[in-house]
């Protein structure tokens, strides 16, 4: 188990924390956020490269801060892998094992080698590989040291996103089965939405928000954390004073929500969540197609309200509605899917 | 495709001068070094060894720059990592003294080091009781050549070892390794080529050393300076053999030299970083 408590580290000016987090045995935490929040300087800290301004970080109920890093038995794999390019890839794998007689040695190498899939790769240099291949004799290497914990820095960013796929399984597999807590550290929502048991989401070197990721993606704890995970739509607005629980926006229009408002909110609605039908003359929210952009299998509709809105439609859906910029739609957000977060 | 072939033919102006000061640029480095390796060829290089005198100076002047190197290999290189990897007040300038004797004129740093190492010098009247003398004895020529040189050792390895990403050394230590052993198996192992390199440099900037040596020490006579008295009492065509030796033993370490940077060069090339 891994747990952080006030751990904060200070790089040229740069704060990151006092942050708390708990990592449990074969849980897999990631930490999530954008570049430049702190992230890679928590997982140094623990790690032990850099040095912890305050705090602690128990490793196995061990305050490991003050330790050495070969003291305190965390495996570490860095984005580009940095395997030893002097060495084969079984000497990258062996590099951390200790004690047991060569043949012992060569048998664990192999063990894992199979474990990560790359039993055919021994003999080769790492300039060879490729990037998928890398991270998987990094992982390899790093679990030979038997380490109590996993910390991975963006460990997939130099991957193909066809290797992607397997390696994320590899990762999910070795967390579980050698029960070992693991802190992955990106600035990708969907990989940390794929992988984690737990989200950590770091903006600006403070911790905004710890949770089960579908918890985090529908309820984001403020608008910063909510404008990071792709909610476009982050309104302000106040309490209409006849009906609790419909919000007057801004910027013009109203939406309906499923729980009371308070007086002044931040309302939060994600593009997906938006749905459009064509304009009636009593619908209560109308609005004018601004852009349409294609990404993927939908295209992301920029609306006027006049408040601008994103609604994210599935592309079959904008041919049947005949989008086009300059159409006036009606615009509706089931009640439950309006986040309301405290103004200010 | 013809018409690319025809304008290919026509030099421009520009091009023109380029390579036409390189031809003289070449012809005036090569011809002097090739009529020593001729001399080489006819005959010097065999008359240079019989001789008793140029023999003993060749071993001492070898030998001085080797233990030269092994000085300064033991003092330089923790130098060149901690300039590499440790940003602290006064770097650049301590960096920046690291170069001086480079721009020192080299018979200025041999009185430079009189002042300090000679018998009324701060140091050499310090030392002088545990036997060590800096004039006219092997001790100053290693002295010598020791400030002409370490630059291109210490500089040599600095740039190698700052061509090691750090993480290596993180990755290391999180398996294990202590911050030597880090050092030992994985930055040295990728930076050996440079710090051999730099080592070569001084070893052959320390074997043809003349200024600063010739000030502290006259006698024993290294072969820079042997080739400068023969010259002086005897005139050009007793200096030759000593000339011819040292140019050839120049010559094979610019060449091994070479040969160990190239490799590297390549490699870092075709590996991502």
């Amino acid at each position: 188990m891994i747990e952080l408590s006030g751990l904060e580290v200070v790089a040229g000016g740069f704060e990151v924390g006092p942050l708390d987090l708990r990592v449990d045995d074969g849980r897999y935490v990631v930490l999530l956020g954008p570049s430049g929040a702190g992230k890679s300087l928590v997982l140094e800290a623990v790690a032990g490269v850099r040095r912890a301004a305050a705090g602690r970080a128990v490793i196995e109920g061990v305050d490991v801060v003050g330790l050495p890093p070969e003291r305190r038995r965390v495996g570490l794999v860095f984005q580009d892998g940095l395997l030893f390019p002097h060495l084969t890839v079984a000497a990258n794998i062996a590099f951390g094992t200790r004690g047991g007689r060569g043949g012992e040695r060569r048998g664990e190498v192999e063990r894992l080698a199979e474990k990560v899939g790359v039993v055919g790769l021994l003999t080769r240099r790492p300039g060879s590989l490729s990037g998928g291949e890398r991270q998987r004799v990094a992982l390899a290497r790093a679990l030979a040291a038997h380490p109590r914990a996993l910390l991975l820095d963006e460990p997939l960013s130099a991957v193909d996103p066809e290797a992607r796929e397997g390696l994320q399984d590899v990762l999910r597999r070795v967390c579980r089965e050698r029960r070992l807590p693991v802190v992955h550290v990106t600035h990708d929502r969907h990989e940390a939405f794929a992988l984690a048991d737990e989200c950590a989401v770091l903006i600006d070197g403070r911790l905004h928000q710890t949770g089960r990721p579908l918890d985090v993606l529908r309820r984001p704890a403020d608008a910063a954390v909510a404008r990071f995970l792709g909610a476009r739509n982050v309104m302000r607005a106040r309490r209409d004073p006849r009906d609790h629980r419909v919000a007057l926006l801004a910027d013009g229009g109203s939406l309906r929500t499923a729980d009371e408002l308070p007086g002044e909110a931040v309302l939060v609605v994600r593009p997906e969540d938006v749905r459009l039908a064509p304009a009636t003359p009593d619908g209560s929210l109308t609005a004018t197609v601004t852009r349409l952009t294609l990404q993927g299998g939908h295209v992301l509709v920029r609306l006027e309200v006049p408040a601008a809105l994103d609604a994210l439609v599935p592309a079959a859906e904008v041919e049947r509605l005949g989008l086009a910029v300059g159409l006036r739609v009606a615009v509706s957000v089931r009640p439950t899917d309006v986040h309301v977060l405290p103004a200010g | 495709m013809r018409r690319r072939r025809m304008s290919g033919r026509r030099i421009s102006p520009f091009w023109a001068l380029c390579v036409a000061a390189g031809i003289l640029v070449v012809v005036f480095v090569a011809m002097p070094a090739a009529s020593m390796l001729a001399g080489a060829g006819a005959g010097l290089l065999g008359e240079a060894l019989r001789q008793d005198d140029v023999r003993r100076s060749l071993v001492l002047t070898v030998s001085a720059a080797l233990i030269t190197t092994v000085i300064g290999f033991v003092a330089g290189v923790p130098l060149a990592y901690l300039l590499a990897r440790k940003e602290f007040p006064g770097k650049r300038a301590v960096e920046g003294l690291i170069d001086v004797p480079i721009v020192f004129p080299h018979t200025a740093a041999g009185i430079a080091l009189l002042t300090v190492y000679g018998r009324q010098g701060i140091a050499g009247r310090l030392l002088a009781p545990l036997g060590l003398e800096f004039t006219e004895t092997v001790a100053g020529i290693v002295l010598a050549m020791l400030f002409v040189s370490l630059p291109f050792l210490v500089d040599g390895s600095r740039e190698a070892f700052a061509l090691v990403d750090e993480r290596y050394e993180h990755v290391a230590r999180t398996l294990g390794s202590s911050r030597f052993g880090a050092f030992a198996r994985v930055t040295f192992p990728q930076a050996w080529r440079g710090v051999l390199a730099g080592a070569l440099l001084m070893w052959g900037r320390g074997i043809s050393e003349f200024g600063a040596v010739v000030i502290l020490a006259y006698n024993p006579k290294v072969i820079s300076v042997l080739t400068f008295e023969r010259f002086e009492g005897f005139g050009l065509r007793a200096a030759q053999p000593p000339a011819v030796l040292i140019v050839l033993v120049a010559f094979l370490v610019f060449v091994l030299v070479r040969a160990l940077s190239a490799p590297r060069r390549r490699r870092s090339g075709t590996e991502p970083p």
